[in-house]
Order: structure tokens, then sequence, then C-alpha cells
């Protein structure tokens, strides 16, 4: 049921998404459809919600899921914003990405939800991040963009206001998303700081970004380097969200949900 | 693009000069370490980390009037000393994020340099406060004269020192600790991770442990091996009455589900007592024409399991039920004779004397018939301190979102 939900939503969200790719040119037909593609998404996410019984966000397969969903709006809105239609489709592309690792590997939709994570926190802790991820994931797209730009000689500094702007809100939402972790953390575990993987990482993402805010404040002309920080900042958080759980020191951690039957 | 480059340590530094401070720090610091290891069984307790701390602010303040004319202040409290300042830092948190931080036995090179304890390591101490320096220095830079428009990086910078100061001075004072409550008795004694006992302030005595489970699910598993079979996905199906369902190829009903029973006979009956066992009767069809048909029960700490066999391969199993809420109730004594009812359960910790006590587990091979229940009872008097900070950062965060970038927009130094 659930599955077959998922390719029918997946459908939905793809046909209409690649449909947008291919008439550019008229504004109105092409918004309404990359908005129908969030839309589905969005009546999955309800729907997956309802029949799961808790709110679908403790496998990496349903966080993917909230990733294309937000990563697709944030497309759109950035793209009402700034104009860029290039960062609505990589936006887009990156969501159709997500659906497809989704199809690939179908993670157990169990019904199943810990008692350690049962808590009011649970649901802001886990968005905020998302929100942020996703804002992050576009500002690396911008970096990588100016960095093709700078190599042709055709770089604008407009563009490192766009990746500045979605840094500081990106920030924003992760500087959120690790203290409502260390308040959970608090309630749940009894200490709002413990050093776990999950925790080390989500603070070393914390401190890239912070190192080009940085950067970006003293010298904002000198826009190459910043540019590089953060192509590698966002190595980092790819790291943080799914490479913990590969290293050595994962297997301490209290982030590991999928690894127990 | 190429510029002339200047000499180190030539005024006005910059990141050149910041990196090599920054390094040189954590160079010392693993020397130290590597010469005379930080016994990090040793926490810096109450009084004397509020001696320390005094005693640090006041030689941030000294410092900051010495040197608050110089090049080394405008250096001090500038973007090039923090970017530096985090960036070694975020190195060995990166090193932390990589190796296991676990006390080990044997001795190496890891051990000698302290790279699986790095929290409690010379280095790291140094790097910290390193940084509290830097970020006071930004802070009072920024705050003197105080400007209203600079309020929003005040609060955030000011929030990440609080934060920092009062978690790092704080974690001596910091207790964990973990007791053993059983059924009907009144415990006082509460254990640390080393073995320690320790009396408490408060006795606890368990009136009853609960736990509300989730239903078992469907599996089916390799006869050979024992492993669970994932052909298809998902590869386990949570038990419903009158469930029918599709596991990889085989179509099962489930004809009668007992969330209690025991065996009796040829067949299970529903049963309350101690160590009764969810089970279920099941009908797959393996062919078109043919149905097996069983009783599968995932049984307990004193009923065996039964599994269903397929074919020469595979067997269907119920898995053991995860557990969906677990509480104790128990009664809290204090030492002025005051004594009250609580229940405790995870995530909704109690406060009692200054003591917070949280549900942490219980023995999960006797699963919902245990009558131990693990609580933990934590002591963290500054942790108001670090929340104010939390909530400053906050409000920073808040502040920056707000605002986007525009604050960037300053001309280059």
């Amino acid at each position: 049921m659930i599955w077959n939900y998922f390719l029918m939503a997946a459908g939905v969200s793809s046909a209409s998404w690649i449909l947008s790719a291919l008439i550019p040119k008229k504004d109105f037909i092409r918004n309404l459809l990359v908005l129908i593609g969030i839309l589905s998404m969005a009546v999955y996410i309800g729907f997956l919600w309802n029949s799961l019984e808790r709110p679908p966000l403790r496998t990496l397969g349903e966080t993917r899921l909230w990733y294309s969903l937000f990563i697709s709006i944030i497309g759109l809105i950035t793209y009402y914003r700034w104009r860029y239609l290039w960062m609505l489709y990589y936006c887009l592309f990156m969501s159709l990405l997500f659906l497809f690792i989704n199809y690939m590997h179908p993670e157990n939709f169990s019904k199943t939800l810990m008692p350690a994570l049962q808590s009011p926190w649970f649901v802001p802790h886990v968005v905020v991040y998302i929100i942020s991820y996703a804002f992050l994931a576009a500002s690396s797209l911008v970096a990588i963009y100016g960095l093709y730009q700078v190599k042709r000689e055709r770089f604008d500094e407009k563009y490192m206001l766009v990746a500045d702007n979605l840094v500081y809100l990106g920030f924003a939402f992760l500087t959120f998303g690790l203290l409502f972790g260390a308040l959970w953390a608090k309630e749940a575990w009894g200490h709002y700081w413990t050093w776990d993987p999950k925790e080390t990482w989500a603070f070393i993402t914390w401190m890239g970004y912070l190192v080009y805010i940085h950067r970006r404040y003293q010298k904002p002309r000198k826009y190459v380097s910043a540019l590089w920080i953060l192509a590698l900042a966002f190595v980092i958080l790819l790291v943080c969200w799914f490479g913990v759980n590969y290293l050595p020191s994962a297997q301490f951690s209290v982030h590991t949900y999928s690894m127990q039957p | 693009m190429s510029k002339p480059t200047k000499p180190l340590w030539q005024t006005p530094w910059g990141y050149a000069e910041s990196f090599v401070i920054a390094f040189g720090l954590l160079l010392i610091g693993f020397l130290l370490e590597f010469t005379i290891q930080s016994n990090s069984g040793v926490s810096i307790k109450y009084p004397m980390n509020l001696i320390l701390g005094a005693i640090f602010i006041t030689f941030i303040l000294v410092f900051y009037r010495l040197i608050r004319k110089s090049n080394l202040y405008h250096f001090l409290s500038g973007v090039p000393a923090s970017v530096g300042a985090i960036a070694v830092l975020t190195l060995l948190v990166i090193i932390m994020g990589i190796t296991p931080q676990v006390s080990m036995q044997e001795e190496n090179l890891i051990t000698r340099l302290s790279l699986n304890q790095l929290t409690t390591s010379w280095p790291f101490l140094f790097i910290n406060l390193y940084l509290l320096v830097v970020l006071a220095l930004v802070i009072v830079r920024k705050s003197f004269p105080f400007r209203l428009k600079n309020w929003g990086f005040v609060c955030s910078h000011l929030g990440l020192w609080i934060t920092i100061f009062a978690a790092g001075l704080g974690s001596g004072d910091l207790m964990r600790l973990k007791m053993d409550l059983y059924t009907n008795k009144t415990e006082w004694k509460a254990y640390d991770n080393n073995g320690n006992y320790y009396e408490l302030p408060l006795a606890i005595k368990l009136n009853d442990f609960l736990i509300e489970e989730f239903n078992p699910k469907l599996a089916v598993v390799e006869n050979e091996s024992g492993k669970l079979y994932e052909a298809t996905k998902p590869s386990m199906i949570m038990i419903e009455d009158e469930l029918e369902c599709t596991l990889h190829d085989w179509n099962i009903k489930i004809d009668d589900f007992l969330v209690s029973s025991g065996r009796v006979g040829e067949k299970y009956h529903q049963m309350y007592d101690f160590g009764a066992a969810p089970a279920a009767k099941v009908s797959v069809a393996v062919n078109s024409s043919d149905t097996l048909s069983g009783w599968i029960s995932c049984g307990s700490f004193n009923r065996p399991h039964e599994s269903l066999k397929l074919d020469d391969n595979y067997s269907l199993l119920m898995t053991v039920p995860e557990p969906k809420k677990f509480s104790s109730k128990v009664t809290i004594f204090t030492p002025d004779g005051q004594k009250e009812e609580q229940v405790l359960e995870v995530n909704k910790p109690q406060s009692v004397n200054g003591w917070k006590i949280y549900q942490l587990s219980y023995d999960e091979k006797m699963g919902k018939y245990s009558n131990l229940s693990v609580v933990e009872v934590v002591k963290d008097p500054w942790q108001v301190y670090v929340y104010i900070g939390i909530f400053m950062m906050m409000i920073g965060a808040i502040y920056m979102f707000w605002r986007g970038n525009k604050v960037t927009i300053s001309s280059e130094q």
C-alpha cells in the first residue's frame, strides 16, 4: 500500500517536474507543474504520517522524502525571489534524485518508534535540520556554479549575494537544529552534549559554515576562497548526514536507529 | 593575482600568523599530552572551578587593559584570529569524529596522544581557552562603545561564549549516576561508570514497572544460517488481527492472534501468567493448491519460541515485540521526611532535590516481566548558565534569519 502510493506520488512528481523542464518559456504553466509536483509529495508525506501513526522522520528513506519536498519548495521560492531558472531546475533535479534513491532502496516503512524518539522535540529537531540542509545544499550549488563561472571568467558578484543569503538562512536553521537537539538530549538522555559521533559531525558542519561566514564578513571581495570553503563545508555536511554511520566512531552512536532489527 | 607576500610576524598580522599560533597551541598541547598525560579521571570540582573561572575572567580583563591600544588587540579581536581558532578546533573535532572516543587499555600512539579521549586532553583545553580569549576580545570590541545595531552580533557571540565557559567549568560538577531499582525495594545508592557508589540525598522505591509493547512482526529467516531473509522490502510486517499480507513470495493470513498466551497441547490459549508470550495462528499459501498452517510464537524468557517451516530453506517466525513505552511508578523520599509519588518515563524526567531522574532501561531479557528498572540520576548545577547561553544563540540565529546577508557587506580591511 505504502509502497504503491509512493510509486504513484513519485510518478506524478517526476512527470510534472520533467514536463516543467520541457516548457521553460511558459511561466505560468511551468510554475503550476512545479507546484503540482510539490503538492503530490506533500500529500504523500501526509498520507504516510497518517498511516504510520507517527511522523515519518525516522529512517533515511523517510528523511529523503522530506528533503525532496523541501528542496523543491525552496527551489521555487528562490526562483521567485532571485529569478534564477537554473536554480529551480537544479533543485528539482536534486529532488528527483532523492526520489530515485528511495525507489532503488526501499526502506522498511515500519510503524515502530522507539521510546527515546517519542518526544515533542522530535519533529522540530529533524524538520529544522532538513530545511537547513536544503538551504545549504542550494548554497553549495551556487558555489559550484560560481566556481565554474570564475573559470569561464564570467563571474558576477550577484552570485555571492545569493550564496550568502542561502548560507545565512541555512545556518540559522542549522543552529536551531543543533540547539534543539541539545535541549532534547537533556530531557531524554540526561545531558545536553555528549560528543556522540552524529553530534560531533553536526558541530563540525556548523563550524565549517562559520568559517565561510567569517571569511565573507572580512573579505567580501575574495570570493574564490569563500566559494571553495562553501563547497568543502557541504562535503562535511554530507559526512554528517549519511557518512557517519560508516565511520569507526559510529558504533557508539545513539543516532543509528536503522541498524536495529 | 600575485602580490608581494608579507613576511611572517610583520604587522598587521593576518591568516598566516593566526594559523601559526593556533597550530602552535595544538602542537604544545600534544607535546604536553605525550610527556605528562592528562589524567582523565580527575575533574575540577566546586569550588575550584569557580575560582579558576574567576581567575580566567580577570585574566581576560587585565589582558584587555594591557593590550587594548596595541596591534595585538586588533589581531586577536579580528576575523583571521577567529578563523584560525575555529579551524584548528574543527580539525581536532574531526579527529574526534573519526576515531572512537572510548578508553583503551593498550599503550600506543593513539592512547599516548589521548586521541581516543580528546575532550579531556591538553590540546583540546588549550584551543578552547584560546577560542574563549579571542571570542571575549571580539565581544568587547563590538560592545564598547555599544551600538544598537550590533545587538544581534553581541547576543550570538556572547551566548556562545557563555555556553562554552559554563559547559566547560560545569563538567566537573556534573554527576551522572545510575540506580538499579527492584520492584518493592527502596534504593538510595547510585553508581558511576567506574563502579563507584554514592549515597544520594534521596531514596527511590519502585512500586511498579510497566511496559507497553508494539505488536510483534512477521519475518522470514534462512533455516541454515538463521539470518533474516531480505529479498524484498519490507522484510518484516507487523502482526494484526485478521491481517492478510504478502511477505516476499508468500501470501500469509493471520487466523488468530493472541497478545498474551501459552501453549497447551496442540494450540495456544489466552493466558496472563508470568512469562506469557504473544502467539499467532497463520496460514501460508505455498502454491495455488497447498496451504500451510500452524502456530508461531516469539516466546519469552521462560517459554520457547516456535516458528513455521515454509520449505527446506526458509521459516516464518515472529519477532520479539519492541517496546512502545516503558515507565516506573516510584515513591521518592527525601531526608526532610517528604515523599512523593512520581512516574518516570523516557523523555519525561522528574526533578527532586536538585537531581533529575531519568528512566533509562530495564532487564531486556525479561522484557515486560522485568522487575528491574534502571534510572539515571543527574545533577548539573551549571545547566541554567549553559541554557542562558543557548537561548542567546537562538535569539542570534533568529536575528540572522531576519537580516539575511545584509550585515556582511562591510568594507575590505
